[in-house]
């Protein structure tokens, strides 16, 4: 393949790759990213080619496989076009069915297709589904077109455009005016705003630059990094074009989790594929920008993800924070000005190179603009990935998005922003997705992490359960953070064992004061968040813990017991065989009893009784 | 000829050479701000954070630690604002309860105020502070001392826990260990640990006057300037 070299050349494979797909009857979607890999649909995209070939389908029907589309637990999943017919949990033995009615006959297979778990109705198209209705999916909706391997579909739907509008008529102060009028800030955490940190790295002394792409994402349940970088490599790239040439960088690094193989593999294709076409490398497009970019590993601790233990690590040194007081666009990677962006961040540049300023700075809120993509999870109808703009209440994320609470529970809080996030609650939810209005409110938008918990959750022991990851991933560097946490955490098990006071609550207070102003970096920083935004909205949860040796919420183990209710027991002796510690006995059709001596508390015989006979108290 | 900067810590004016950090220019100054990881002449790496100070920009201020901060022309910064008081405090009191064996932390929770320590006593052995580690690889070359391990599990040890080959036994180690200069009554009993107290005088005045010396012995390892040859 010839390098590109103008914008004519781009539109030319733009033009053939959409005249290859127009040659297709159908375009099957088959989402191969790794929530579905994880759910089977690598056997069920080989049984869907076989299938094809065998009732001579092959040539008229494109299987295109793509990156996420966001609704990971309703996977495998795929989309026909055109139709927009959406099926999920595929089976391989769903496979000879679909090919023959839907591709064959356009006939929809009812079993396939999602049902809407606030209605109950059949929802046949994908864009009728509420969960993606009440998105606005402007990175993560490309996921659904393209084929992360394939460049052309890249182009095909418009990519490396902004690549050549900067190249070929714009110069690197306009694009950086560009990016500060849109209003586009860090999607890795910070929100720190994009145009200005480019600026500061353009005017920093020191050559080489460097351009770093932070796609480390540590945070425990987060995946819209991954996702992004499976399904859109080239998007990424393209964004980190765009602000090396702004920035005058002439090298780059994408630095990926570990743990995340299909985005490495995924990045380091895209990365050959751009090199052939003469999007990176030397002389791109002919000009005299020349830039380059390597994917490089990371260090595989949550800590690596910050700005300046990404760049120790990317030396090759124990990825530990550094006191920031000189800024990392100054002296960063290898001492040399480095500017890093988080994936999403990154993600976003060529839409608002294409689409303009004005055009990304008309979502959102006054100072949070654009979109912003979260990994919603916990007791909720749906859950998965989803993009929203940013000023979209909580609420409206909670029960339009996600459906609202399952099993008839009263959903009691939203934990945002990741492990170091707060918890919300419920009188909050109208708060929007807002830098400011969230830190404010003492959570943040962080990097996207939401969990939304019912009345089930004891606020005491998700404070406790966030403390304790956080205290895991310190790097241990800091008094504060180190010290600081591992005392927070005892005082915090103290309380949910029994053995809290008010003095201890005062000094889990006054700590956590400390570590949020003293610590080194980041983590310390914002580590205590969970606490004490639980201590600010759930104080009575404390208090029962504290005063009346009580959890309110009946979960943690030391405060809670466990018995039988004489009239609700039937003596069916299903909780008996359950118990794993043999502390119930009963004669079949008596009443059964639990021995507290034995009793682990470990539930399992509330889960096993049909006839809610168990009470915890 | 290197050049001058001037910036203002806790209102006093002062001049120090540009590339010089925030604490050296205070104690320089005679301007006392605790410390303990730090020490001339090495690499500061912001570890204890009792050197913290507010630093106040546009109305606007922000805390960091002074030992890894270098000074800027103009700069404000304040040492002992009541916020700061208040979380150094704080952190002498961890310390203080995670090695009460050792007289230089238990100097530092003084002259920070500390009176009581509300947290339980741990008995450490080291406190991470990094002195031996620095002191070893920038002053000996020898790189016989590392950090191993993250977060709870982080220890100073020797490679495979051996005394290595290129180790000069120069004891610069063990000398500018905060952990070896024991308390006034001797080495304290595991579960005796107390604050020592027992300098009535230093007690009150680290209560009253915050910022002036209380003649800690911390003086001499730690480069005060109180306690240098040209003072006195
Ligand atoms: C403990 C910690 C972990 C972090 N992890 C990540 C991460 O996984 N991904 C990321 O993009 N930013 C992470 N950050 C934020 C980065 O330090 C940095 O602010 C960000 O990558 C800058 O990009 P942005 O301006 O585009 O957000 C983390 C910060 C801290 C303190
Ligand atoms: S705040 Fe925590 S993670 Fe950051 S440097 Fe200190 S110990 Fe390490
Ligand atoms: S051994 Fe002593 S000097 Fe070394 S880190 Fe521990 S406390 Fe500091
Ligand atoms: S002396 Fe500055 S952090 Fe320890």
């Amino acid at each position: 393949m010839s390098a590109i070299t103008s914008i004519a050349d781009l539109q030319k494979l733009a033009e053939k790759k959409s005249r290859e797909n127009q040659a297709y009857s159908k375009i099957v979607t088959l989402c191969a990213g790794t929530g579905c890999c994880a759910s089977g649909c690598l056997p069920v995209l080989a049984s869907l080619r076989d299938e094809l070939e065998a009732q001579g389908l092959a040539q008229k029907i494109k299987i295109r496989t793509t990156g996420c589309h966001g609704f990971c637990e309703q996977g495998p999943l795929m989309v026909i076009e055109p139709g927009n017919t959406f099926y999920r949990w595929i089976k391989v033995e769903d496979v000879p069915e679909i090919v023959c009615e839907t591709l064959g006959q356009d006939k929809i297979i009812e079993r396939l297709e999602y049902i809407d778990p606030a209605s109950g109705k059949k929802v046949s198209c994908e864009t009728d589904i509420p969960f993606y209705k009440a998105q606005d999916r402007s990175i993560l909706g490309q996921n659904k077109v393209i084929d992360p391997c394939d460049i052309n579909d890249y182009i095909a739907n418009g990519g490396y455009s902004a690549l050549v509008k900067v190249l070929t008529s714009m110069k690197p102060d306009g694009i950086i005016e560009e990016i500060k009028e849109s209003g586009l800030r860090g999607r890795g955490g910070g929100g720190f705003p994009t145009g200005r940190k480019w600026e500061y790295c353009r005017a920093a002394e020191g050559s080489p630059k460097y351009v770093i792409c932070n796609a480390d994402e540590g945070d425990p349940g987060a995946y819209m990094d991954r996702s992004v970088l499976e399904g859109n490599p080239h998007a990424v790239i393209e964004g980190m074009l765009i602000g090396a040439f702004a920035i005058g960088a002439e090298h780059g690094y994408i630095y990926v989790r570990n743990e995340y193989p299909l985005a490495v593999k995924h990045s380091k294709i895209a990365l050959v594929q751009a090199e052939e076409l003469g999007l990176l490398g030397k002389n791109i497009l002919g000009t005299d920008f020349s830039f380059d970019i390597k994917v490089a590993r990371g260090g595989g601790a949550f800590v690596c993800g910050e700005s300046s233990a990404l760049m120790v690590s990317l030396e090759g040194k124990v990825g530990e924070p550094r006191p920031k007081d000189i800024h990392t666009t100054e002296k960063g990677f290898m001492d040399l000005p480095t500017n890093l962006n988080n994936v999403e961040t990154w993600a976003n540049v060529p839409s608002i190179i294409n689409r303009g300023a004005a055009w990304f700075a008309s979502k959102g809120t006054d100072k949070s603009k654009g979109t912003k993509i979260f990994a919603l999870t916990g007791q909720i109808k749906n859950t998965g990935l989803i993009e929203v703009d940013m000023g979209i209440t909580l609420r409206e994320i909670i029960y339009d998005i996600g459906g609202g609470p399952f099993n008839g529970k009263k959903i009691k809080a939203v934990q945002t922003g990741g492990p170091s996030g707060g918890c919300l609650p419920e009188e909050r939810f109208d708060l929007p997705v807002d830098f400011e209005a969230l830190t404010e409110a003492g959570s943040m938008v962080g990097s996207g992490g939401m969990v939304v918990m019912d009345e089930s959750a004891c606020m005491v022991d998700v404070a406790k359960y966030f403390l304790n990851f956080l205290l895991d991933e310190s790097c241990g560097k800091c008094v504060p953070c180190r010290v600081g946490l591992s005392r927070m955490l005892e005082i915090i098990t103290d309380i949910t064992e029994g053995n809290g006071t008010e003095e201890k609550l005062g000094l889990l207070k006054d700590t956590a004061e400390t570590v949020s102003l003293a610590s080194l970096c980041a983590l310390g920083k914002t580590a205590p968040n969970p606490v004490l935004s639980t201590i600010r909205y759930f104080q009575a949860e404390y208090e029962a813990h504290i005063k009346e040796n009580r959890c309110p919420a009946g979960v943690c183990r030391d405060l809670i017991h466990y018995s039988i209710n004489e009239d609700n027991c039937n003596g069916c002796g299903a909780c008996l065989k359950a118990c794993p510690h043999d502390a119930i006995s009963g004669e079949k059709k008596e009443v059964h009893r639990i021995d507290d001596d034995n009793c682990q508390k470990c539930g399992i015989c509330k889960e096993a009784c049909k006839f809610e006979a168990i009470i915890v108290s | 000829m290197s050049e001058y900067v001037t910036l203002a810590i806790d209102g006093a004016n002062v001049r120090a050479p540009h590339g010089t950090s925030v604490l050296d220019a205070a104690l320089d100054y005679g301007i006392c701000i605790p410390h303990l990881c730090h020490m001339r002449g090495i690499t500061p790496i912001g570890a204890c954070r009792v050197c913290i100070v507010e630093v106040v920009e546009n109305g606007r201020s922000k805390v960091t630690a002074s030992c890894t901060l270098e000074v800027e022309e103009g700069m404000v910064v304040l040492a002992h604002s009541e916020k700061i008081l208040r979380a150094r405090k704080n952190i002498a009191e961890m310390l203080v309860a995670e090695a009460p064996n050792s007289r230089a932390v238990q100097d530092v929770a003084l002259r920070c105020g500390v009176k009581e320590v509300r947290y339980p006593f741990r008995h450490e052995s080291c406190i991470l502070c990094g002195r031996c580690v620095r002191a070893c690889s920038e002053i000996w070359q020898s790189k016989s001392l590392g950090f191993v391990g993250r977060g709870s599990e982080r220890h100073v040890a020797l490679p495979f826990n051996k005394r290595p080959e290129f180790c000069k036994r120069c004891n610069a180690c063990i000398d500018l260990c905060p952990m070896t200069i024991t308390p006034c009554p001797g080495p304290m009993k595991k579960g005796e640990e107390a604050l020592c107290g027992l300098c009535e005088a230093q007690m009150s005045m680290a209560e009253e006057t915050p910022d002036t010396c209380v003649d800690c012995r911390l003086g001499e390892g730690f480069h005060c300037v109180r306690k240098s040859p040209y003072y006195q």
